[in-house]
């Protein structure tokens, strides 16, 4: 017990344990890895189709986003985009800042996913159902 | 380029240290400052030199980077040879734990030129010149190359590590098979140097929640072995956004287990059984 | 009352990052964060880019205007580079997560060839995106 270092005074071990354990931790893990299973194909499937469309104009992108496979595809894009990226921001966070700012940040990560996701579904949706 | 075992050391080097100042982000107290150069040693044909990191508590002064040059031809083929030689010839306060000799004891695990590793299993000839030597990173330092281990081994309470049963004793031993038995195979030899731990980056900016490859590996091999029966409790323990998920296997620790081990490994098992337990 | 103890100058730490090795282990790890927050930036972009193309050729064409822009292909170059390396070591990160491939010189082997895969991905895309008419 070094009282140089020591900012309180209890033992190593009560410093170790800390709050305890959360019980909970595998639930965003495994959330994780889903939807980075996901992502595979699909981010491969939109990489593919970008690079297919080089130099198409607007007219022709709009089309190909009407098709049904295209639009849906698009969608599940998305959600399980900004699902995985929530999920990896967070733990970036949580590694980094130590600070209260950490739970703004999150809450803020976590909600600008959300949004960004429902802009970008709306927005599909809106090409692909009119007209 | 591939790297087989652990005790390779890597020959070529793109960069040394990361690309940031020398005592980025380190608080007051913690600044390295230019130490002394020893006097080299009369008379001697083969010497290489050795900064190695030096402390004094007693002095009030701040760490510093000493210079001493060895004499090779009068020590030992192991960098702990060389420490024991400038402790005897040149600077007889020079402070290391050391003990076996053998890299089996744990006790003289350091930095050196910048990984993890014991230094009487370390050969003077992988050293790149000059040789640089410093405590087991980010440790709170006792003097010179000592750090202290209390945290790390309150984490290791933590989790435990005993046989922990519930049906009585029976009458001898608590039977395994062979099979059984090879399970905690990799895992039992851990000699809690914790040269794993204080490499992990993801220690060093959480270890006071983290619990680090050193112990997570002694926590499987817990889980592993067939006598035990607090699996629940123990994965209980361990199922904590930070106590085992801050491990996002970067693999340092596998890279510089000094005892060829695999923490890594260990840690993905008890991912995996984890999610075994509620699938 | 108690005499108030001597303060004793703190234990300095050990240093960490300051001097410990870059290793393809760290290095690849580092580097898959780093291409992870880039490629959170690219969904922001890619939601700019899909609502700008919902309300109309007007709002699109500035928005594809600064991607075709020299500074805009550059960005895209270097996002496709992060794309493929983040891809490539998300596949490594999940074949670990079936305890496969942690042996030292599968570390390596597998840690080597995605930062060969990723390359050769990344002109593969952009020689492919050429030859389509970019």
């Amino acid at each position: 017990m070094d009282p140089r270092n020591m900012r309180d005074m209890r033992t190593p071990l009560a410093r170790a344990m800390g709050l305890g354990s959360a019980k909970e931790g595998v639930g965003a893990w495994w959330a994780e890895r889903v939807s980075a299973v996901a992502l595979v194909p699909l981010a491969l499937w939109f990489a593919a189709s970008i690079i297919a469309h080089t130099g198409s104009d607007y007219a022709t992108f709009i089309v190909w986003l009407r098709t049904p496979l295209a639009a849906i595809l698009m969608i599940l894009l998305l959600i399980a985009l900004f699902y995985h990226t929530a999920l990896g921001l967070q733990v970036v966070i949580e590694d980094y800042v130590h600070s209260t700012t950490k739970f703004a940040a999150v809450i803020a990560v976590r909600l600008g996913c959300c949004a960004l996701a429902t802009a970008g579904v709306v927005a599909i949706l809106r090409i692909a159902l009119s007209g | 380029m591939i790297i087989k075992s652990s005790d390779q050391v890597s020959r070529a080097t793109l960069l040394k240290r990361f690309p940031i100042p020398r005592n980025f982000g380190v608080a007051s107290e913690s600044r390295i400052e230019r130490g002394k150069a020893w006097p080299a040693p009369d008379g001697a044909t083969r010497t290489k030199i050795f900064e190695i990191y030096r402390y004094n508590p007693d002095s009030g002064e701040n760490p510093r980077l000493d210079t001493f040059d060895v004499d090779l031809d009068d020590c030992g083929p192991m960098v702990l040879d060389a420490l024991i030689w400038i402790k005897n010839k040149v600077d007889s306060t020079l402070t290391f734990r050391r003990s076996c000799r053998e890299g089996i004891c744990g006790s003289c695990s350091m930095n050196i030129d910048g990984t993890n590793w014991l230094a009487c299993t370390r050969f003077i000839s992988d050293l790149a010149t000059p040789a640089t030597i410093y405590p087991l990173a980010n440790l709170r330092i006792v003097k010179d190359l000592v750090p202290d281990l209390t945290h790390l081994f309150a984490q290791y309470a933590a989790i435990e590590p005993w046989l922990k049963t519930k049906t009585t004793e029976p009458e001898r031993e608590r039977l395994q098979s062979a099979r059984e038995r090879r399970k905690i195979d990799g895992y039992y030899e851990c000699i809690l140097c914790f040269c794993c731990t204080s490499g992990c980056p993801s220690h060093w900016w959480n270890g006071d929640r983290f619990f680090g490859p050193a112990v997570l590996l002694q926590a499987w091999r817990w889980l592993t072995d067939s006598r035990d029966e607090a699996k629940e409790e123990r994965l209980d323990n361990l199922e904590d956004p930070f106590r085992l998920y801050r491990c996002h296997t970067i693999l340092n620790c596998t890279r510089t287990c000094p005892k060829g081990l695999n923490p890594g490994k260990a840690i993905a098992e008890i991912k995996k059984m984890m999610i075994e337990r509620r699938s | 009352m108690m005499p108030s103890p001597t303060i004793t100058r703190p234990r300095p730490l050990s240093p960490n990052i300051q001097i410990y090795r870059p290793q393809l282990t760290s290095v690849l790890s580092i580097l898959n964060r780093i291409t992870g927050i880039i490629l959170s930036g690219c969904a922001v972009v890619l939601v700019v880019w899909l609502v700008a193309a919902a309300w109309g050729p007007h709002a699109y064409a500035p928005v594809q205007a600064a991607i075709a822009s020299w500074i805009g292909r550059i960005v895209l170059f270097g996002a496709t580079f992060a794309f493929f390396l983040h891809l490539c070591g998300g596949i490594r990160h999940l074949v670990w997560d079936t305890v496969h491939g942690f042996e030292l010189r599968s570390i390596y082997i597998s840690g080597w060839s995605i930062v060969a895969a990723s390359v050769v991905l990344t002109v593969a895309a952009w020689v492919v995106s050429a030859l389509m008419g970019g």
